[in-house]
C-alpha cells in the first residue's frame, strides 16, 4: 500500500514538474515575442535568437553560445526579460540564469541529404563519431597527373592499415582534395574491416579537445583515446604551428600510433620542413614516412572533375560548358565547384537548361574580375617578385640566365592565362619579335618535362597568378 | 497654427521575404529561402554593392528559420569586429549562422582564423552559414588562403540593384507600411529629382513621413517640391 502511495505521489510530481516546465517554456515564448516586437530585427536576431531556453527547476535557464553573447545579454536585455517574465500571471518570483552552452538536438538534423555534411560513421556502435564524410570516398575522387601519386598511396595506407606507408603525409595549397583523400582513406579502412577504431579530425579539434581536457583533468582519457585509435586521420596540421603544449601531446601520440604499428595520415598545405613554428623532432618525424604532393589539377583534369560532379548533382553538362568553366577557374578545385554550383543553381532556379550562353552569363562578374586581374603587367610583376628580380630586368635587353628564364616563363604564362597573340605579347616584353615568344613557350614546355624546379615554379606562379 | 508635433514613433519596416522588392533579384531569394529552411546550399555567399538589402535578406533568412524550427542567428560584422572574434565561439550550435558584412574582417588575421575554424565546425556538424560581403570572394582581401578557397566553395550569388521600376514598386510598399500613400506622379517626381540610392530615398521617405504627420497633408507634388527646397 505504501509502495503504491509513494509511486502515485512521484508520479504525481513529475507531472507536476513536466507542466511546470512547459509553462516556463511558453511563458518564455511570450517573451520573444514582445522582445520581437520592440527591438529592431537585427539586435533581436543578434543577441536574443541565439539564446536557449532549457527545462530546469523552478527557475528559466537561459543558454548563450558564447561568453561574449552572455555578457551582452547581461548587460543589454537581462533586465527587460526579467521585467518581462515577472509581468506574467504565476511567474513574479521567476529566476533566471544565463549560461554558456547549448542543447544536445532532441530531433533528427533537417539537412539536406544531397549536402555533403558529416553523417555518422557506417553502422557500428561507436561511444565517439569517427567524424568521416561518407560521401569522400576513392570511387568518386578524380585522378589526374597533379594528384594520381597521392591517390595510389592513399589507396595502399587503407589496404594496409599501419604496414603501408606510416605516417603517410599529404601536403599541397588550399583546395587540391587533400581532405578528400583523408576521408576516403578511412571509409575504406572501415569498410574493409568495419570495427576499426578510426578517427578524423581537423587539428584544430585536437588542440580544444586537449584543452578542454587539462581544464577538467580528464588528460589520461583524452591520451588513452587518441592512442588507441587503428587510424588517426589529421587535417592541416600547419595549424599546430605556435601551440608547444598540443605539439608535446601530439608527439607523444604520434610516437605511441607509430611504435603500435598503427596507422597516421596528416595533411598540411606545405612539405614538412616548411612549416614554420613546429618543433624539428616532428618536422623530421613527419617525414618518416611518405610525404606525397597534390597540385592544381591541369585542364583536362579540371573538366574530368566538372562533369564528375555536375553528375553527382544530377546533372548532365555539355563539354564546352565544361571546358569554358575549366579554363577560366584554375586556382583550385573548391572555387571550381563553387562556379559549378552556382551555374546549376542559376539553371535549377530558372529551368532553363545550361548552355554554354547560359553558363558565361551565370559567372559573367567572377569571369570578368579573373579577367581584369589576369593580364600581362600582374604577371610580369608576379614573376619578378617570385624570382626576386626587377621588373625593368624583365623587360630589358639583358640575355643573363637569371632573367632571361624567368622571362620566357612569363611569356609563356602571359599566353596561357590571357588571350593576347603573340606579337602583343611581345609588344609588352619590350618590343619583342613574336617568334621570340614562340621560341619562349616551346622552350618552357619543354623544361616543364625535364627541370622538376621549373615545373614547380610554374605552377607555383599559375596558382599565384589565377587565384 | 502651430504644427503638430508627431510622437517620435519608429517603426522598423518588417524584414521578411515578402516585404523584399525583390526586382531581378528572385533567383537569389529562392536559394535564400532554400538555405534558410534547410533544403537549399549548405553555404551560400551574397555579395552586392551596400544599400541592396543585405542585412534585410539575412533577418529574413532568420525569421524563415525560425518558421522552419530551426535555430539561428545574424551577426553584423562590421558593428563587432572591434569585440574581437570570441563572438565566434560555439556558433556552430546554430542550425544557421548569418554573418553580414564578412569584408570587415578580411585581412585582420584573427578573425580570418576564427571564422575558418568555425566554418570547419559548422560543416562537421551539418550546419548552415550564409555570409554578406560587398564584393565577390576573390577580391575579398583575406588573407587566409584556406578561408579563402572555403568562402568561394559555397554557391555565390549576386544581388542585382533596383531598377527604377522596382525601386518605385518597393517605395510605393514601405511608404503603405508608414500608412502613406505614395501616387505615380509622385514617385517619378522623387526619381527624377532626389538622390535614387535606396538608403538616401529611405531617409527621404522617413523625412517626408514626419512633415506630412507634422503638416496634416497628404503627399503630393507641391508638397514634395516644398520639402526638398527645405531640406536641401
Amino acid at each position: 500500500m505504501t509502495l503504491w502511495i509513494f509511486f502515485f505521489f512521484h508520479a504525481f510530481l513529475r507531472v507536476c514538474s513536466w507542466q511546470l516546465f512547459l509553462d516556463i517554456m511558453s511563458a518564455w515564448e511570450q517573451c520573444v515575442g514582445i522582445l520581437q516586437s520592440e527591438l529592431p530585427a537585427q539586435l533581436f536576431n543578434t543577441w536574443i535568437r541565439p539564446l536557449q531556453a532549457v527545462e530546469s527547476e523552478s527557475e528559466l535557464k537561459l543558454l548563450a553560445p558564447n561568453r561574449f553573447v552572455l555578457d551582452w545579454v547581461k548587460q543589454h536585455f537581462l533586465p527587460r526579460i526579467e521585467e518581462l517574465l515577472t509581468s506574467l500571471p504565476d511567474y513574479s518570483s521567476m529566476r533566471i540564469a544565463l549560461e554558456i552552452g547549448s542543447k544536445p538536438p532532441s530531433r533528427e538534423p533537417l539537412a539536406n541529404p544531397s549536402i555533403p555534411s558529416k553523417k555518422p560513421s557506417i553502422g557500428r556502435k561507436q561511444a565517439i563519431p569517427n567524424n568521416l564524410n561518407l560521401s569522400f570516398v576513392f570511387e568518386n575522387f578524380v585522378e589526374g597527373k597533379s594528384n594520381q601519386l597521392a591517390k595510389a598511396a592513399s589507396l595502399q595506407v587503407s589496404e594496409n592499415v599501419g604496414r603501408a606507408y606510416n605516417p603517410l603525409f599529404i601536403y599541397g595549397g588550399v583546395g587540391l582534395g587533400k581532405t578528400h583523400l583523408m576521408h576516403a582513406i578511412g571509409n575504406n579502412i572501415l569498410k574493409n574491416n568495419p570495427s576499426a577504431n578510426v578517427v578524423y579530425l581537423h587539428s584544430e579539434r585536437f588542440v580544444s579537445d586537449m584543452v578542454k581536457a587539462l581544464q577538467h583533468n580528464a588528460i589520461n582519457a583524452f591520451k588513452e583515446h587518441y592512442r588507441s585509435m587503428d587510424a588517426l586521420l589529421i587535417d592541416d596540421i600547419q595549424f599546430f604551428a605556435g601551440k608547444e603544449r598540443s605539439q608535446e601531446e601530439f608527439f607523444h601520440t604520434f610516437n605511441t600510433l607509430l611504435e603500435n604499428k598503427h596507422q597516421v595520415v596528416l595533411t598540411c598545405d606545405r612539405y614538412p620542413k616548411e612549416i614554420k613554428g613546429l618543433e624539428e623532432r616532428l618536422k623530421s618525424r613527419f617525414g618518416w614516412g611518405l610525404p606525397v604532393a597534390v597540385e592544381s589539377p591541369d585542364l583536362e583534369t579540371r573538366v574530368a572533375i566538372l562533369i564528375n560532379k555536375a553528375t553527382q548533382s544530377g546533372v548532365s553538362l555539355p563539354d564546352d560548358v565544361a571546358f569554358f568553366i575549366g579554363e577560366r577557374i584554375r586556382s583550385n578545385v573548391r572555387e571550381l565547384e563553387g562556379a559549378l554550383r552556382r551555374v546549376i543553381a542559376n539553371s535549377q532556379f530558372t529551368g532553363e537548361p545550361i548552355t554554354l550562353g547560359f553558363a558565361k552569363e551565370a559567372l559573367r562578374d567572377l569571369i570578368a574580375l579573373q579577367d581584369k586581374l589576369v593580364n600581362v603587367d600582374n604577371i610580369q610583376k608576379t614573376v619578378a617578385e617570385y624570382y626576386k628580380i626587377r621588373l625593368s630586368d624583365l623587360l630589358s635587353t639583358s640575355r643573363s640566365r637569371n632573367v632571361a628564364r624567368p622571362r620566357q616563363l612569363a611569356m609563356a604564362l602571359a599566353k596561357e592565362l590571357t588571350s593576347h597573340s603573340l606579337p602583343e605579347i611581345g609588344q609588352f616584353f619590350g618590343g619583342r619579335d613574336h617568334t621570340t615568344v614562340l621560341h619562349a613557350c616551346r622552350k618552357i614546355q619543354e623544361l616543364r618535362d625535364t627541370d622538376s624546379k621549373l615545373s614547380d615554379d610554374y605552377s607555383n606562379l599559375l596558382r599565384v597568378i589565377s587565384s | 497654427m502651430v504644427a503638430q508635433v508627431p510622437l517620435p514613433f519608429h517603426l522598423d519596416p518588417e524584414q521578411s521575404f515578402a516585404a523584399y522588392v525583390a526586382g531581378s533579384n528572385s533567383t537569389v531569394l529562392a536559394a535564400l529561402q532554400a538555405t534558410a529552411t534547410g533544403s537549399g546550399d549548405a553555404l551560400v555567399y551574397l555579395w552586392g554593392e551596400s544599400g541592396l538589402g543585405k542585412s534585410h535578406l539575412l533577418n529574413a533568412c532568420c525569421q524563415a528559420a525560425q518558421a522552419a524550427g530551426r535555430r539561428s542567428a545574424c551577426l553584423p560584422l562590421r558593428e563587432l569586429c572591434a569585440h574581437g572574434p570570441a563572438l565566434l565561439d560555439g556558433m556552430e550550435s546554430m542550425d544557421l549562422l548569418c554573418l553580414d558584412d564578412v569584408q570587415a574582417i578580411a585581412g585582420n588575421r584573427d578573425w580570418e582564423l576564427a571564422l575558418f575554424h568555425l566554418y570547419n565546425r559548422l560543416r562537421d556538424n551539418g550546419k548552415y552559414l550564409i555570409v554578406t560581403a560587398d564584393t565577390v570572394p576573390p577580391s575579398l582581401r583575406i588573407e587566409l588562403a584556406d578561408l579563402r578557397s572555403r568562402l568561394a566553395w559555397g554557391l555565390t550569388l549576386r544581388l542585382h540593384p533596383l531598377t527604377d521600376e522596382d525601386k518605385l514598386a518597393a517605395l510605393t510598399q514601405r511608404a503603405r507600411q508608414l500608412g502613406m500613400r505614395i501616387s505615380p506622379k509622385v514617385g517619378n517626381y522623387l526619381l527624377a529629382h532626389c538622390q535614387r540610392d535606396w538608403p538616401s530615398l529611405c531617409r527621404l521617405l522617413a523625412g517626408l513621413d514626419q512633415a506630412t504627420l507634422a503638416a496634416q497633408r497628404r503627399l503630393t507634388v507641391p508638397f514634395l517640391k516644398q520639402y526638398l527646397q527645405d531640406h536641401p
